[in-house]
Order: structure tokens, then C-alpha cells, then sequence
């Protein structure tokens, strides 16, 4: 190699790594080696013969492109290591795993690629591991899988699942609490909780109207209207020892929710916020509240990964989307009359005061395990139901 | 019509719970064979000739069944009307919405005619008139006591004066006919629809005497088909048109229509009710189911209303639908028959809303307060002049093209508010009481707030209000009603799956088919939960999985499965599922009243009968209370089952 190659070598590598930058992906087309000024202009066979140099050198990556042949920048600390390699089979094993990058590559893939025989293989695997050069990993994707990474690299959030896989297991408790965060956070935002009295309010309203019956006649159980109601809170609210209701505006908190539900709704009640609300949490916001309140230490939540959990509870059913003009959504809880009027939630279990039912989830057949069976004379049917035995005991 | 095992189950059970053992015999036997004549039923019944008349007397005078009868041969055929059948399930819920929005003599009255089936006007009165003078006398039998879905137990009259009873009745009876409750009957009312149209078919062709030949005549045809429909249509319903004419000239109509119907005095006659008196006491008259139907439509919806957004605002939803529902005479009408009016939508002002609205109403409560610059005034009243296209299966893609619509007419929204009302619109509870010490009227105030009420509908992701022009309200029934039947699929699919069995349908829903590779890590669970979940969902019906080999081998671990949901299988099968569950709860009634035969038996006896408490000893008492507890819940079950049906398959 003499002296003219050598330099522009230099030239030519330190150029390109200023043009790319600190992204080391990018690639280097003929044209925009040409451009770079440091070779002769037309003089396309000393480009050839310093790419090839620097090709050799491993400083220069190819990559095969659909419109044709490109290269791609390797430091220099990384090209050292090829040098450290003895086989052939070490190199073009080695040189597929640094090309697969943080994705890894797997070990029947490289055996594909190479054609080589697999103990050939395992052979030239164990040596680069010795070298402390590549390391097997596997991923969340495929556990059973073989896979290999360079050593001083991580594997992919694909590969490792990003924040929801602790040790290549769904951490779902971890996802439920997030879930919970954000649910709280949406409820929150979106919804006005009227406390003083609102839910006094909305009883008196109710009695008032000509159309739902008066409270006077719902209280008998035997009165049609008792019957043909949906609401059977009306029993359990005049049920109710009344002084317990005065105490639950500072007691809801400490109870189980479960025990209180009616008790709270009348203390304090959820409404809708006018239309053109502009002020419902978007996804953005959610991930700063996520952040601020610092409930993932260690775990640093993107926008997108909390966008995943926000369309989780969409398809849950629990939040939906309002759009705030122009791309911008935001969110907002559903059925607002009807969540609780907790400050946390969390999901699956109490999110609603009133679960929503129709005839079909009370009624037993609705539920049973054998109703393709049911056929009168057969062997089950409804007069010898014991779904309905229990039902209606 | 064709029906499943289970709907046919259903209608013969309920034919033989009101009306026994003969009629529901031939209404089987109707429905399995189709339409039959008189001596083709004896053969298939086992009954003789005399029987089957009886029986069919029933049917016909309760229009369960349709009759033909072939104009050259003079025999009539009949054939079963399920429709029919399956609406006596609802004359509970038809009485007591008759009853809240009417009042008590409207009840009694539509109690009447639906005992009788259809009547005529002078004989529904003459019993209304019988049934008021021995309601004075006490411990009397309510008549609707007896009925099966009549709920008993019913306060008795509070007005002491009632000195016409006739008159009012048939002021009453105006004011139903004319908005549509009850409809006049004619020997076109008994023909199944598909002769009806066959004939008035062969009517039309009468013209055309070398037959339709040509796109020309085919066109000529077709036009006249549908004028003819129109006529046809407009003939029957002349007498309501007629009475709707008095009504809106009648100078007390809008306050009675205020105050909810409530009682007229019964003193002087409507102009509607001299005119029924006089000219039309010998026109039959009949329920009309649809445009009841309408009314429990408005009734769910408003429910629907209630539970996700909250109670103030379904008050004013009930305005908005009440409003809507005097131009609307069906849920589903057929775009043939309906005029340009209809074809465009009905739509309402929001001063029309306004006086539908119930005042006793706070509508000032039910929205949260958020400051202004927090409220974007053009979003919020921003006009959808279209309404949303209903194409494609997935909600996500029926959004988007909505939304693409409204982007069409981005920046026009409803100045009103802005010009008419000043910046206290979405005000502060604080400028709130400004305002009503100020100079604005309370009607206004009220107007105000009720508006706030409209555009959240209109904003609600249902979609049960469109604000479709400046001041102009409408809703757009048919996709609305398919969210509505996702909303009840959903429920039932938590219900009996859990938050993560709703998770993967929905996802399923939105996205189309995928694969069981990608849905763990876009529901963000653990692979093995979702396999159990949705073999389990499988098992159930409600998904379908496809199999894509990848190769020739078929081998299971070469093939791609896609999982997918089959909406309309799914709501079919669950409405068929529904029909089966209200079959059980009926099969279960007459078990448990054979296995209470004893007691049930004394209660029937005419002594016993009305005042149980006192003649019946005391253990016997209490079955017979256990067993009306019963009796309650199922037939209560029954009803809610209908809700689903009505949701699923009727409005």
C-alpha cells in the first residue's frame, strides 16, 4: 500500500465519519463517497481500490441495497476485533452477528447462511465466546430459540420485550399497576367530581322526575316499579341505617370498596364535563404524569409504551378517545355517571359503582356450561335446572 | 317468515300462557308447516273441524295468525304471524308506557283493546264505561290483574269526579289514534306482508295487460308500484291523520302534550273526541306495535342515557326523542314507502326539545364546571351536516370516515350560542347566579343549560345526538343502535370472560384477523393466558379461527391461525340464545306452578280469588307469596331477555 492510498484512506474514513455524523447507520452510496472531495473527481478506480482497502481493514461494512451496493461505518474500535480472529468460519460467523446487530442472530439462521457443518459452527461459536467477543442471549419472542449478540451490546426492546418483561416474563402485575396510574389519571382529568352534595342531588332529582318512580313507591318490594327497575340500590339505600350515611363522606376512603359502594355514590358523584372540554389527558401528558410521579423507577416509560396501555384500556372498555381538534386525542373515562368516585383505581375490580348487566348475564342461561344441552326431555332441561334451583332459592 | 326452533318455542308458549292449549296447538303446527288451510290444520292437529275454528278465532281476533283467501278457489289459507306472537311478551311494558305517558284512562283503555284484539271504537268504549262504574265499588278484581304481564297491584283512582267517563274515553282515544298508538284496522291489516304486496303487485300489472317488457316500462311500473304502496298506506292511516290535524288545532292540546298527557278533566270533548264519537264509532281499531316500539326505543335509549353519562342529561335525551318521535311512525321503515321528509331524517329545534323538556328538571346539574378558556366553543358546537356512513364492519373504520366527513366542513359550527348568549354559556356556577339576577328569563337560563346537555350528547362517542344544523337536533338511529348492540355483546362477553376475554374481541373487532402471535403483545399478555382465553371464547361462539398452511405438509406448526370475529354470526346466535333463555324461564314457570298446583288451584276459585290474605290459612298463604315472588322474578327475567331481543333485533 503506498503512501497516496494511506492517506486518503484516512482522508477518506474521517470524512465519512464526520458526514454520518454519530448515526452508525448510515450508509454510503458510490455517488456520496465521490462527493465527499476527498478522492480525485472520475477517478473511480482509486475510489474502488481505497474502498476495497478499507473493506479489508473491516472499517468499511457493504450492504446490499435494492438500487445496489452501499457501505456502512465501523469504528474502528470494532473493526480491531475482527483481527483478533483466527478461522474463517470465525469471521463470517462473527461478521453475520455484528451485522444483525441488536436484534441478534440466530444460531440455526447462521448455520443456514454459512452452508458449514454444525459442529464447525459450535466450534468457531465457542471460540468467538471465549473471545468474550459475542454472548448467547434469548428472547421473550422465542425462548427456545439459540441466539447470539455481540458482547458488548444489549439486546433489542423487541427482544427483550421493553419494560413489560422482567427476566423474559410478562411482569403483569407491574402492568395492572400502571394501568391503575393511568386509569386514575385519565378518571381524574376527565371527569368533574361534585362532592358537595351533588350526589343528594342527583337522588332528589330523580325522585322529582314523573317518568322514574317516585321513592315513595319503591320502597315497597312488592310494588311493580321495584320490580321492573333495574336499580337495586333503591332496596339497599333505604335499608341503609341512615346514620352511617352522614359519616361516609370521611369514612368511604378507609372502607372496602366493596362493602360501600351505594354509600359513596351518595356522597359524591361523578359528572360529564361540557362539550369542547379541551382538557382531557392526551398521551403525552400521561407519560409526563407517569414520569413525575415516578411510579416505574428504573423502568423509563416512552410515549409509546404508555400509549400501549392506554389502548389496552380502550379495548378494555374503560376509556375512550375524544378528539381535541386537529390530531390530537385525548382521553377520557366512560360511562362518567357511573365510576367510582375513587381518586385511585384499580383495574378489573371497582372501577364502576354499578356494574353494567343485561338480561342475558342474569338470568342462569346465560352462564351455563351446558346450554347447547338444554332441550326439554333431555337430560338437562329447565324444569331439573339446578343453575335455576340455586337461582331462584 | 322463518324462524329458529327457539323463536317458534317461544311464540307457542306464549300463545298458550295467555290464550291456552287449542290456539298454541295450531300456532305450532302453523309455524312448522307454514300456511295451512282449515282442513289441512285438522289433519296435522289431530282435531277436528269445529275445533280448529274455535282456535283460529282466537288467532285471528289477537292477529296471530294471517288469512289469504285465494280469490278464484274461496279458500282462505292462514299462516302463522310470529312478529305478532312475540309482541304479546311486551304488553306489560306497552301498558306502562302508555301509563306513565299518558295516564291511567289511556291504560285502561289500551288494556281494552288488547284484550279484545281489535274492536271497535264504540265497543271499547262501552267497557271502559262498565269498567269505571264497578271500579267505585270496592274489592273489586282490577282487570288488569289477570293479565299475564299486568302488573297488579295498582293504587286505585284518587279523582273522586268523574262524571263522563265515555266522553273522555273517547277524547283519549283521539289523542292515541292521532299520534299513532292505536291504528284503524282493514282487511288489508290481516294479509301477511308478502301478499299484501304480492296483490297490490298484481293490481299494477293490471295496467300493463302485455306484461313489463323494456327498462322504460320496468321503470313506469316501478313508480307506480311505490304510488300505489303510498296510497294504500296513506288510506289507512287517514283516520290519524285526521284526529293528528284536530289535535295540533286544539287550543288546550299543547299543555295537556306539557303536562305529560296527565288526565283530562273529562268535562267538554276534544274536537278529536266529538269527531271520533260522531262519525268513527263503527271503525275497528287495533295496538300498533311499531309505533310502540318507538316509544320503548326512547325509553332505552334514555336508560342507555343514564348509566354512561348521567341522569339530567337522559332528561333532556328523552326531550330530544319525545320531540323526534311525533314524526317518526316505525323503527325500521321501509325506504320504499317513506316520503323525502323521512328519507332526509326528522330533525328538531332545539326549542321544540325545550318544550318536550319535563320542567321540573334542574338542567343547570349534571355537567361538570370547567373554566372558559378551557372549553373550545367551535369543537363543541361544531355542525355534522351528514350523518355518519355505517360501511365497513370494524367501529374504528365507521369513525374514521365520520370523521372525515366532518373535516369537510371543518370550520362551520353554530354561531347561536355565541351571538344569542354572550360568554355565559359554559360559565362558572358563579356566573351562573349572575345571570338569573340579571334580566334573562328563566327560559332562556334553562335553555341554555339544556343545550349544554345536547352538544355533550352530540359529543359522546355513541353518537346519540347529531347536531345537524344551526339550532337543529336529529339522531341517527341505525348506527347509533349498533353500538348499542356491541355495548349489551360486550357486557355479556366481561360478564362471562373477564377484562381480558373483552380485550381480545375488541381487538379483534378493530383490527380484522390476526394472528395468534401478535395478540399477546398488543393486549399485553402472557401467551399461554391467551390461548386458554381464546379456546375458551371459541368454545363459546363468539370467535372463529382460520387456518392458513404454509406449506403443502399442513403440519400445525407450519400454519398460520387467524383469529377473528364473526359479528353478525355472533348477534345472531346471541339473539337465538336469548330466545332460548326466555323459552326456560317460561318452561321453568310451568314447573314450578304444576309443583304449587295445590295452592294455586284454591287462589283460582271465584270466593278466594282478590282477598287471599283473609280467606286462605296461613301457611298456604305464604306458599302462594313464595310462589308470586317467583312467578315475578322469572317473568321479570323474561322482560329483561325482551330488552336484548328488542335491542338486537328490533329497533
Amino acid at each position: 500500500m503506498d503512501e497516496d492510498t494511506s492517506t486518503l484512506k484516512t482522508q477518506l474514513y474521517s470524512s465519512c465519519e464526520e458526514t454520518a455524523n454519530g448515526d452508525p447507520g448510515k450508509l454510503f452510496t458510490q455517488e456520496d463517497l465521490m462527493a465527499l472531495d476527498v478522492i480525485p473527481p472520475k477517478d473511480v478506480k482509486k475510489l474502488l481500490k481505497i474502498i476495497q482497502v478499507l473493506t479489508d481493514e473491516r472499517l468499511f461494512a457493504p450492504v446490499y441495497m435494492p438500487s445496489g451496493l452501499a457501505w456502512r461505518l465501523r469504528p474502528q474500535a470494532e473493526a480491531a476485533k475482527y483481527k483478533l480472529l483466527t478461522t474463517s468460519d470465525q469471521v463470517m460467523a462473527y461478521e453475520i452477528i455484528d451485522n444483525a446487530g441488536a436484534e441478534g442472530a440466530w444460531q440455526q439462521d447462521i448455520k443456514r447462511r454459512l452452508n458449514v457443518q454444525d459442529h464447525a459452527l459450535r466450534k468457531a461459536l465457542k471460540e468467538l465466546e471465549a473471545k468474550r467477543l459475542v454472548v448467547q442471549f434469548t428472547t421473550v419472542e422465542n425462548t427456545s430459540k439459540k441466539m447470539w449478540i455481540k458482547a458488548n451490546i444489549k439486546p433489542s426492546s423487541r427482544a427483550t420485550g421493553g419494560p413489560w418483561y422482567t427476566d423474559q416474563f410478562l411482569d403483569e402485575a407491574f402492568i395492572e399497576a400502571l394501568q391503575g396510574v393511568v386509569m386514575s389519571f385519565i378518571k381524574n382529568r376527565g371527569s368533574y367530581l361534585s362532592k358537595s352534595g351533588g350526589g343528594g342531588g342527583a337522588d332528589r332529582r330523580r325522585s322529582l322526575s314523573p317518568v322514574v318512580p317516585k321513592k315513595g313507591v319503591i320502597n315497597g318490594s312488592s310494588s311493580p316499579a321495584a320490580l321492573k327497575s333495574k336499580k337495586r340500590t333503591a332496596d339497599a339505600i333505604s335499608t341503609s341505617d341512615p346514620t352511617t350515611t352522614t359519616t361516609t363522606t370521611t369514612t368511604s376512603i378507609d372502607l372496602p370498596p366493596s362493602s360501600s359502594p351505594h354509600k359513596s355514590r351518595r356522597t359524591a358523584v361523578r359528572l360529564p364535563l361540557p362539550a369542547g372540554y379541551t382538557e382531557y389527558a392526551t398521551t403525552e401528558e400521561i407519560t409526563a404524569g407517569i414520569q413525575a410521579a415516578e411510579v416505574a423507577k428504573g423502568q423509563p416509560l416512552k410515549r409509546e409504551h404508555v400509549q400501549e396501555l392506554i389502548d389496552v384500556l380502550v379495548w378494555d372498555n374503560r376509556v375512550e378517545e375524544v378528539r381535541l381538534g386537529g390530531h390530537v386525542v385525548g382521553y377520557r373515562a366512560v360511562r362518567v355517571a357511573k365510576q367510582s368516585t375513587a381518586l385511585d383505581s384499580r383495574p378489573g375490580t371497582d372501577d364502576f359503582w354499578e356494574p353494567r348487566s343485561n338480561g342475558l348475564t342474569t338470568v342462569p342461561c346465560g352462564r351455563c356450561p351446558v346450554f347447547d344441552l338444554c332441550e326439554e326431555g333431555g337430560p338437562v332441561w329447565a324444569g331439573g335446572c339446578e343453575y335455576f334451583d340455586q337461582w331462584l332459592a | 317468515m322463518l324462524v329458529t326452533k327457539n323463536a317458534a318455542e317461544l311464540c307457542v308458549l306464549l300463545v298458550n300462557e295467555l290464550y291456552g292449549q287449542l290456539p298454541s296447538r295450531l300456532m305450532a303446527t302453523l309455524i312448522s308447516k307454514g300456511r295451512l288451510t282449515v282442513p289441512h290444520l285438522a289433519h296435522h292437529t289431530s282435531l277436528n273441524h269445529r275445533q280448529v275454528r274455535h282456535g283460529i278465532v282466537v288467532l285471528v281476533q289477537q292477529s296471530l295468525v294471517f288469512t289469504f283467501t285465494d280469490q278464484d278457489s274461496a279458500v282462505t289459507y292462514y299462516e302463522a304471524n310470529v312478529d305478532g306472537a312475540y309482541n304479546l311478551i311486551r304488553t306489560g311494558k306497552i301498558l306502562d308506557m302508555i301509563d306513565t305517558k299518558f295516564g291511567r284512562p289511556a291504560k285502561l283503555l289500551v288494556h281494552d283493546v288488547l284484550l279484545l284484539g281489535h274492536a271497535e271504537i264504540a265497543e271499547v268504549v262501552r267497557r271502559y264505561k262498565g269498567e269505571r262504574t264497578s271500579q267505585k265499588k270496592p274489592g273489586d278484581v282490577d282487570p288488569c290483574r289477570n293479565h299475564v304481564n299486568g302488573d297488579g297491584a295498582l293504587s286505585p283512582f284518587t279523582d273522586s269526579e268523574e262524571p263522563d267517563p265515555a266522553g273522555e274515553a273517547y277524547n283519549v282515544l283521539a289523542q292515541l289514534i292521532g299520534l299513532g298508538f292505536l291504528e284503524s284496522v282493514s282487511t288489508m291489516t290481516y294479509q301477511s306482508p308478502q301478499d299484501f304486496k304480492s296483490t297490490v303487485e298484481q293490481d299494477v300489472l293490471k295496467d300493463f295487460p302485455n306484461g313489463v317488457r323494456g327498462s322504460k316500462q320496468a321503470s313506469e311500473y316501478d313508480t307506480r308500484l311505490r304510488e300505489r304502496m303510498r296510497e294504500i298506506r296513506a288510506e289507512r292511516t287517514s283516520l290519524k291523520r285526521e284526529l293528528e290535524m284536530k289535535i295540533e288545532f286544539e287550543p288546550s292540546a299543547k299543555r295537556r302534550k306539557l303536562l305529560n298527557g296527565g288526565a283530562s278533566n273529562g268535562l267538554t270533548l276534544t274536537s278529536g273526541g266529538y269527531w271520533l264519537r260522531d262519525q268513527e264509532g263503527h271503525t275497528v281499531i287495533r295496538l300498533n306495535y311499531e309505533k310502540c316500539l318507538v316509544e320503548l326505543r326512547n325509553q332505552k335509549l334514555a336508560e342507555q342515557v343514564e348509566d354512561l353519562i348521567g341522569d339530567t342529561t337522559a332528561h333532556v335525551y328523552r326531550a330530544v326523542l319525545s320531540a323526534l318521535s311525533r314524526k317518526i311512525s316505525g323503527c325500521q321503515a321501509d325506504p320504499s314507502t317513506m316520503t323525502d321528509d323521512e328519507l332526509m331524517g326528522v330533525r328538531v329545534k332545539t326549542g321544540e326539545v325545550y318544550e318536550h323538556l319535563n320542567p321540573s328538571v334542574d338542567v343547570s346539574a349534571g355537567i361538570g364546571t370547567a373554566s372558559e378558556d378551557e372549553i373550545d366553543i367551535r369543537r363543541a358546537e361544531k355542525i355534522r351536516r351528514y350523518p355518519p356512513e355505517t360501511k365497513g364492519s370494524s367501529l374504528r373504520a365507521t369513525l374514521e370516515e365520520g370523521d372525515e366527513l366532518m373535516a369537510s366542513d371543518d370550520e362551520d359550527y353554530d354561531h347561536s350560542a355565541e351571538t344569542g348568549n354572550g360568554s355565559a354559556v359554559n360559565g362558572s356556577r358563579e356566573s351562573k347566579a349572575d345571570v338569573v339576577n340579571g334580566d334573562v328569563s328563566p327560559r332562556s337560563y334553562r335553555l341554555r343549560w339544556m343545550r349544554q346537555h345536547l352538544l355533550i350528547l352530540a359529543e359522546s362517542k355513541q353518537g346519540f345526538v347529531r347536531h345537524c344544523g344551526s339550532d337543529e337536533w336529529t339522531v341517527d338511529f341505525s348506527p347509533l343502535l349498533q353500538h348499542l348492540r356491541y355495548l349489551e355483546l360486550d357486557t355479556m362477553i366481561e360478564e362471562t370472560f373477564g377484562r381480558q376475554g373483552l380485550r381480545l374481541t375488541r381487538i379483534l373487532r378493530e383490527k380484522g384477523k390476526i394472528d395468534d402471535k401478535t395478540l399477546p403483545t398488543m393486549a399485553l399478555m402472557r401467551k399461554p393466558d391467551v390461548h386458554v382465553k381464546m379456546a375458551e371464547m371459541e368454545m363459546a361462539g363468539f370467535l372463529d379461527v382460520q387456518e392458513v398452511p404454509r406449506d403443502n405438509n399442513r403440519a400445525a406448526n407450519r400454519t398460520i391461525f387467524f383469529w377473528f370475529f364473526d359479528e353478525e354470526r355472533t348477534l345472531k346466535r346471541t339473539l337465538d340464545n336469548t330466545y332460548k333463555s326466555m323459552v326456560r324461564c317460561l318452561q321453568r314457570l310451568e314447573v314450578e306452578r304444576r309443583k304449587k298446583r295445590n295452592v294455586l288451584s284454591v287462589t283460582e276459585r271465584k270466593d278466594v280469588k282478590g282477598m287471599e290474605e283473609e280467606k286462605l290459612r296461613g301457611d298456604v298463604y305464604n306458599e302462594y307469596i313464595q310462589f308470586l315472588e317467583l312467578e315475578k322474578k322469572l317473568l321479570g327475567q323474561v322482560s329483561r331477555l325482551d330488552d336484548l331481543v328488542a335491542i338486537f333485533r328490533d329497533f
